[in-house]
């Protein structure tokens, strides 16, 4: 019966009640302001309404009657004649025949073509015209009714006229819960009880978290349409979506108001984009249950499936994944849904290849390395036995970031020796970069834009990490500088941002299925709505133009999602060359820009890094932030803030003398990553460093050295040579902590030369320092060298170190001067004096008593030394203050204890 | 033994008399050949009585192998006696519930509900409620044709449930709601999803009135796990024996099945139902000879039964007996074409005969007259696999797969396919689904190590382990010792290699077979014990070996002279 039927057009109920006002715009023979009609400029007001609703007929949801009375309201006076003028006409279609009856009056209003008398007094519609086609449709869709089909149309007429009264009756979702007779003793009852109770739950936390920061708002309300229901425009409101689904979604899809395949594919991909950009923090529960109806309503359509796949991969649900992606692929072949047209020799064989790319990335998300590049060497051999070449370049680039990501020590006997793009005789790093250049120059030849951008960031990433080696192991070898360059770095991340005006300037978008239709229609709508119901107020639409370079529509999400990571990488690559300011600035404009289409873990790690840098630079006013920040991500499982709120909590710790808390905190840390080897390696090392530190701070020497040995032997397996300089400066520090200056300076050295070759220049900075302090042990003799180490790293080390550096630093200079025979600090104390004060202020703000004291102790000194016995009596009572409050770790008052 | 025969078939046959009163006629067909199925006892009464019930129990005997199955443990159970159901019956009331079951058997369901609309007995009620059920099913089936949109929309749901629903709550909350309104009550609330209710509703119903089978086998749809079936409340009654056996049969507790039918059969002994179930058990087993004489006799007494005969055309073609199973086609087109069940036989004839797509077409037939029938499903996607249209092939399976995720053939084709397309990693997810369904199946086992061993992935680790695995349940083609003892060899671990060779030896000698695998066995056992210095033993693989002609037996000349030489050197 829908089959045959023009573009799917099929009648609704909503449907007759807009062709019931149309008659009431345009009644046959009637002068031109018709009997309801006050004014011309109310009828014309009808006129725009019904314009705006023949515009959304498409929607995939159409309202229920109750809601479509309700937009009547715009028309104050009339709204009481015009709600019972639709109900009443609706009501009194009670048989077959009232309906063919009242679609052959409906003809009697369009304006026959044959007439060429136009009266100007009366109202006829033009068939050409906007209200005219939609008349004609409808009226060309009711005839090709069958006997049968239009039974259908009245009794869902019937139930849409009942609704209004019972909204839930046709939910059977909700019957159990309803029926006042089913006994109350029975099990799931209480279960379905449970299931609404979390679900309310989880809203509420959404409401709580999105009234406490405003992130999402910059959508204006003028998308906001009233006609709209399901459409989502990213990020703005999640909690509205939801509601709106639970409520009206069951009903409409029940009453048979199911449109086209095309409009819910459209429906589907936008709903796969919100799971994918909030991860976790969508609600499970309620959006399965949505897709668990649509299944039954629908069980052609496939990419259910594949939703269904998605929701339980970001809710952690391995077993439901593994079996929907599975379920996805065997039905659809792989065929439906991608945004790339196949070569037509794969037409018929189905494009399974597809499947185990999915199925590796999933294997990759849960944390199971080995099996994912299992799963993706067999990707690479079927896309290559089936010439798929797209899909071969996808799939390069996902081992690369496999690769990249995971610390994999060995892959030969992983790899196999089927896969040619990987030779075995050189080392991993050498064989991940090659293949990330083969890769991108693939995706290049192959016009794959997105691709192209997210492999220039993989080299990136690469880049940063790592220094290139002549990768001939015989032969002429050029003299290659053992660096990495920041250069490189920094060119290929502006290209992979160059993606953007790619975008911009293209005029048609690749789009999904039927994503276009509806992000076609939302435009559309824009407009028209706004001239009918004006925009509530001015700012909001400011806001709105501001971001609407971002918004537009021709610039799809996952352009955007890339190019936003692109400024991630840079935040972390300054972040490492030792500029803090451009990696904030890069974070903040990531934050800032990017929040609506970046992934919920993306921003996270942006909240995460800004946090990070305000604990650096300010103290503990970082820990207003992480609540906020706490409070946005309540949700997200996984998220990148516990982890930061671990490492401030640990430093405080640290820092006031808290040393049981301390082990404690770094416990936790080290949970939070994956117990298989090579996952979450960056958790892993934190942690690690972090007990030996507080090992270190429990003057447990031996311990604290042998953790950070251990530790230094697995960065030495998996290349992570960025972190070794720290582990190595780290094994100095310890040195220097023991007395034992000799030993320690071999390290600092060592871990010199790493951060030369790295580009880390703070770390460098800090090196140098902890160098000056090893000479310094070793007797004042050696106190000149010292000094000048420290002044040859102070231009960094004030420019961009933190608080605790510096005042390291500070402190440093001042002792060294103290035991420099050659000058005598009684006769001039500022020198001294004046570079401690500052010491003192940012360890203060930092809360660390130890050096805080020392400092205090050394200023004593040198006040005595000077005579200047007042300010000497007020440092003494400052020194011991910070003395006691150490020897005294846990002050019951403490507020952030409970933060645990 | 067990059940006092003739308090049974005083029971059936009451029962059946309320049955049909009630136009439950198929619960009343089955109680009728239960209630024929008791034997008689042959000095009572002359022959003629027993044409039905012609004793092939002989036959059966000679192929059970009784040790097995152990049918002591019920002996001790006691049954509790229901009491039979006393009829209402009034005049008047009478008169309008015979005609408005006449209209029920007119198939005229709404005119029936609409004479007994005003009726207020609880059998009057219970034909009401039926009868609407059914009318509303009718029409549910109607629309779902009228309403086959592009999307495929099955939304059609029988409209009359709610108000049935409702009625028959407010009923059962006064207490006067009879055995039989729970059961219709529990079949609405299975329709609608209320399952945890749906089962307590009809446990109730058996409960009261043990013989109508319709509601034992909506209760068994409810039990998909054996807690569920174990947390029953239920009974003793011998009517549960029946119902244990079924449900035991669909939990794939394929012993214990067997257990309960063969006990029934004490009393039951010429009952065809039992017979056809013992049959279905055996084949689930692979017990294919004895599922072929059960069928042979069940079409003897009973030649135009068309239930189960799919089974039988399976066992056929597994056999490869092209005339059996077109004979089998035959009769049951003759009797019935438009029964899935008949499609599927022909679709099977046409499958061995190699014409595929006219198979397929037999296939898509019977699913058209039953879209949920399991194995047509099943058999399409291997119709398909044999076209190498392995989409079509995946997508039959997995629909099969969907309907019962319990069917381990699909989940093995599905592995099947995808290691056809070369995606041998993909497709273990597959296998290893259908070995944990089947565990017992060593064709799975080893189907799942030659996918390891594939040269994509090559993990000979595993295959091993899963060969081990096939050799230890019933490898009938002996594939699997012959695969470890090679496996083990090129890993290089001669000691295993051994081992499973000697085995491999043995057992070939035991079946009397002779090939290929003789005389690689032969010249590595050989090798082996003149490596480990038993020259004995070498001696006596080497001269079986010059038994055999070509290269090998040159090979054991010389090794029997090396070995003669070590020998007679190190004395």
């Amino acid at each position: 019966m829908v089959k045959g039927q023009s573009g799917g057009f099929v009648m609704t109920p909503h449907k007759v009640s807009i062709c019931i006002l149309l008659q009431v715009y345009a009644p046959s023979g009637q002068l031109s302001v018709p009997y309801p009609f006050d004014s011309i400029s109310q009828h014309n007001r009808l006129g725009l309404f019904l314009i705006a609703l023949t515009k959304s007929c498409d929607d995939i949801l159409e309202p229920t009657l109750d809601e479509f009375l309700k937009l009547l309201k715009e028309f104050g006076v009339l709204y009481n004649w015009l709600t019972d003028h639709v109900t009443g006409r609706l009501s009194s279609l009670s048989s077959p025949d009232d309906l063919f009856t009242f679609f052959s009056e409906l003809r009697g209003i369009l304006a026959g073509l044959e007439t060429s008398i136009i009266d100007d007094d009366q109202i006829n519609l033009d068939p050409n015209s906007n209200l005219g086609m939609y008349l004609r449709r409808c009226m060309l869709a009711f005839n090709t009714l069958s006997f049968e089909g239009t039974c259908h149309l009245l009794t869902n007429i019937k139930t849409y006229c009942k609704e209004v009264f019972s909204p839930y009756e046709m939910s059977h979702l909700d019957d159990a819960s309803n029926d006042p007779e089913a006994p109350l003793e029975y099990e799931n009852m209480d279960l379905e009880n449970i299931v609404l109770q979390n679900f309310t739950e989880e809203l509420e936390s959404r409401k709580r978290s999105n009234e406490r920061v405003p992130f999402h708002n910059h959508s204006s309300k003028a998308l906001f349409s009233l006609v709209e229901d399901i459409t989502v425009s990213p990020g703005q409101k999640v909690k509205r979506n939801h509601r709106s689904q639970m409520q009206t979604q069951p009903p409409s899809v029940e009453s048979s108001d199911v449109r086209t395949n095309w409009q819910i594919q459209g429906y589907m991909s936008e709903q796969a984009d919100m799971i994918e950009k909030l991860g976790s923090s969508f609600p499970m529960s309620a959006f399965e249950s949505v897709l668990k109806l649509l299944q039954k309503v629908a069980p052609e359509l496939h990419r259910v499936h594949f939703l269904r796949y998605l929701n339980s991969l970001y809710h952690d649900d391995y077993s439901a994944a593994l079996e929907n992606l599975s379920r996805y692929f065997d039905y659809s072949a792989g065929m439906e849904g991608s945004d790339f047209v196949p070569p037509l020799s794969c037409m018929n064989n189905g494009r399974y290849e597809i499947a185990l790319l999915t199925l590796g990335m999933t294997h990759f998300h849960f944390g199971h390395p080995k099996l994912a590049l299992k799963v993706l060497t067999e990707a690479v051999r079927v896309c290559q036995m089936h010439s798929d070449d797209t899909c071969l370049a996808y799939t390069l680039t996902a081992i690369c970031n496999l690769l990249s990501e995971v610390g994999i020590s060995n892959i030969t006997g992983i790899m196999g020796a089927s896969d040619s793009h990987v030779s075995t005789s050189m080392s991993v790093q050498q064989q991940l970069f090659l293949l990330l250049r083969r890769t991108l120059k693939r995706a290049d030849s192959l016009k794959l834009k997105r691709l192209v951008a997210s492999n220039q960031l993989a080299l990136a990433k690469f880049d940063l990490k790592h220094v290139q080696r002549p990768l001939l192991s015989f032969g002429p070898k050029a003299s290659i500088q053992l660096r990495t360059s920041p250069t490189n770095v920094c060119k290929k991340l502006r290209l992979s941002s160059q993606l953007i005006h790619q975008f911009d300037n293209e005029s048609s978008v690749v789009t999904i299925d039927g994503a276009l239709s509806t992000s076609w229609l939302k435009n559309q709508r824009k407009p028209t709505t706004t001239l009918v119901f004006p925009p509530e107020s001015g700012p909001e639409s400011n806001r709105d133009t501001f971001y609407s370079w971002l918004q537009s529509s021709s610039v799809p999400g996952s352009v955007l999602q890339l190019v936003g990571s692109s400024y991630l990488v840079s935040a972390t690559s300054w972040e490492l060359y030792g500029s803090a300011s451009l990696a904030q600035s890069n974070a903040l404009l990531f934050a800032n820009c990017f929040a609506d289409s970046s992934s919920s873990a993306d921003l996270a790690l942006a909240y995460g890094k800004l946090i990070q840098h305000l604990a650096v630079y300010k103290g503990y006013k970082a820990f207003a932030a992480l609540k906020i920040a706490e409070a946005k991500f309540l949700s997200v499982s996984k998220s990148g803030i516990l982890p930061v709120k671990l490492q401030l909590l640990h430093e405080r710790a640290l820092h006031r003398g808290h040393l049981k808390l301390a082990q404690q905190i770094c416990d936790e840390l080290g949970v939070l990553a994956s117990s298989v080897t090579g996952v979450d390696m960056e958790i892993k090392t934190e942690a690690s460093l972090r007990r030996a530190r507080t090992l270190l701070a429990a003057n447990q020497f031996s311990e604290a050295a042998s953790v950070a040995h251990s530790l230094f032997c697995k960065c030495y397996k998996f290349n992570m040579h960025v972190e070794n300089a720290t582990v190595l400066l780290f094994l100095a520090e310890i040195h220097k902590r023991s007395g034992n200056g000799v030993l320690g300076i071999p390290y600092a050295l060592a871990s010199l030369s790493f951060c030369e070759s790295f580009n880390l220049d703070l770390l460098r900075a800090a090196a140098t320092l902890t160098l000056a302090e090893l000479w310094l042990l070793l007797g004042p003799r050696h106190a000149k060298r010292a000094l000048n180490l420290i002044h040859s790293a102070f231009p960094i080390i004030l420019g961009q170190g933190g608080l605790e550096l510096q005042s390291r630093a500070h402190i440093a200079e001042a002792k060294c001067y103290l035991s420099d025979s050659s000058i005598s600090v009684s006769e001039d104390p500022d020198i001294v004096v004046d570079s401690l004060r500052q010491a003192c202020e940012g360890l203060e703000a930092l809360e660390y008593h130890e050096m805080a004291a020392e400092a205090y102790y050394l200023m004593a000194i040198v006040l005595d030394k000077s005579g200047q016995m007042e300010q000497r009596e007020e440092a003494a009572a400052r020194f011991k203050q910070h003395i006691t409050a150490l020897e005294n770790p846990i002050k019951p008052e403490d507020p952030l204890v409970n933060l645990l | 033994m067990g059940v006092n025969k003739q308090n049974c078939r005083n029971e059936l046959r009451t029962a059946i008399q309320q049955l049909n009163d009630r136009c439950l006629y198929s619960a009343s067909k089955w109680a009728a050949e239960q209630l024929v199925g008791i034997e008689q006892d042959p000095t009572k009464y002359p022959p003629s009585h027993t044409r039905l019930q012609r004793d092939s129990s002989s036959i059966l005997r000679r192929f059970h192998c009784t040790d097995e199955i152990t049918s002591t443990p019920i002996a001790g159970t006691s049954y509790v006696s229901t009491p039979v159901l006393e009829e209402d019956n009034g005049d008047v009331d009478s008169d309008l519930y015979v005609l408005a079951k006449s209209y029920f058997n007119c198939r005229e369901y709404r005119r029936a509900a609409h004479v007994l609309s005003d009726q207020t007995g609880s059998k009057a009620l219970f034909l009401k409620c039926y009868a609407l059920y059914l009318a509303g099913e009718k029409r549910k089936e109607e629309e779902t044709i009228e309403l086959e949109g592009s999307l495929g929309e099955s939304n059609t749901v029988n409209s009359e449930i709610v108000s049935i629903e409702r009625d028959l709550a407010a009923v059962r909350k006064n207490g006067s709601i009879d055995s039989f309104g729970l059961y219709l009550y529990g079949l609405v609330l299975k329709a609608k999803g209320n399952e945890n209710l749906a089962r307590t509703i009809l446990v109730e119903s058996v409960n009261a009135y043990p013989w109508n089978w319709t509601a034992w086998l909506t209760l068994q749809s409810l039990c998909t796990t054996i807690d569920t079936l174990n947390g029953l409340k239920l009974h003793n009654h011998w009517m549960k024996d029946f119902f244990l056996a079924s449900t035991y049969h669909e939990l794939r507790m394929h012993n214990e099945s067997l257990a309960k039918y063969d006990y029934l059969q004490s009393t039951f002994g010429s009952s065809n139902y039992i017979k056809a179930q013992i049959a279905k058990a055996q084949y689930s087993l692979r017990d294919f000879e004895n599922v072929e004489v059960v069928f042979e006799e069940l079409l003897r007494i009973d030649p135009y039964r068309i239930d189960d005969m799919d089974m039988y055309s399976n066992v056929l073609y597994a056999k490869e007996c092209f005339s059996g199973l077109s004979y089998l086609a035959h009769q049951v087109f003759l009797t019935d074409k438009y029964r899935p069940e008949s499609c599927c036989i022909i679709g099977n004839y046409y499958s061995l005969k190699g014409l595929h797509e006219k198979s397929v077409m037999y296939f898509k037939r019977a699913l058209k007259l039953d879209k949920n029938y399991l194995s047509a499903w099943t058999l399409m996607g291997h119709e398909y696999v044999e076209m190498k249209n392995t989409p079509a092939a995946v997508d039959a399976y997995r629909r099969a797969v969907d309907i019962n995720p319990c069917d381990y053939r699909a989940w093995y084709g599905l592995g099947q396919a995808y290691e056809m397309m070369g995606m041998p990693y993909y497709a273990l997810h597959y296998f290893k689904k259908s070995v944990f369904l089947q565990p017992g199946d060593s064709r799975l086992w080893i189907a799942m190590a030659q996918c390891y061993e594939r040269d994509e992935i090559r993990m000979h680790e595993e295959a091993i382990k899963c060969y081990r695995r096939a050799a230890s349940c019933n490898d009938r083609e002996a594939i699997a010792l012959h695969r470890l003892a090679k496996l083990h060899s090129e890993l290089g671990q001669n000691q295993e290699a051994a081992f499973y060779y000697k085995k491999d030896l043995e057992r070939m000698e035991e079946e009397e077979r002779e090939g290929p695998n003789m005389v690689e066995a032969l010249l590595f056992l050989a090798t082996y014990c003149r490596a480990q210095e038993r020259y004995e033993e070498a001696e006596v693989y080497c001269t079986r070996l010059l038994d055999y002609n070509g290269p090998e037996k040159e090979k054991a000349k010389s090794l029997l002279q090396a070995v003669k030489l070590a020998q007679s050197g190190f004395p």
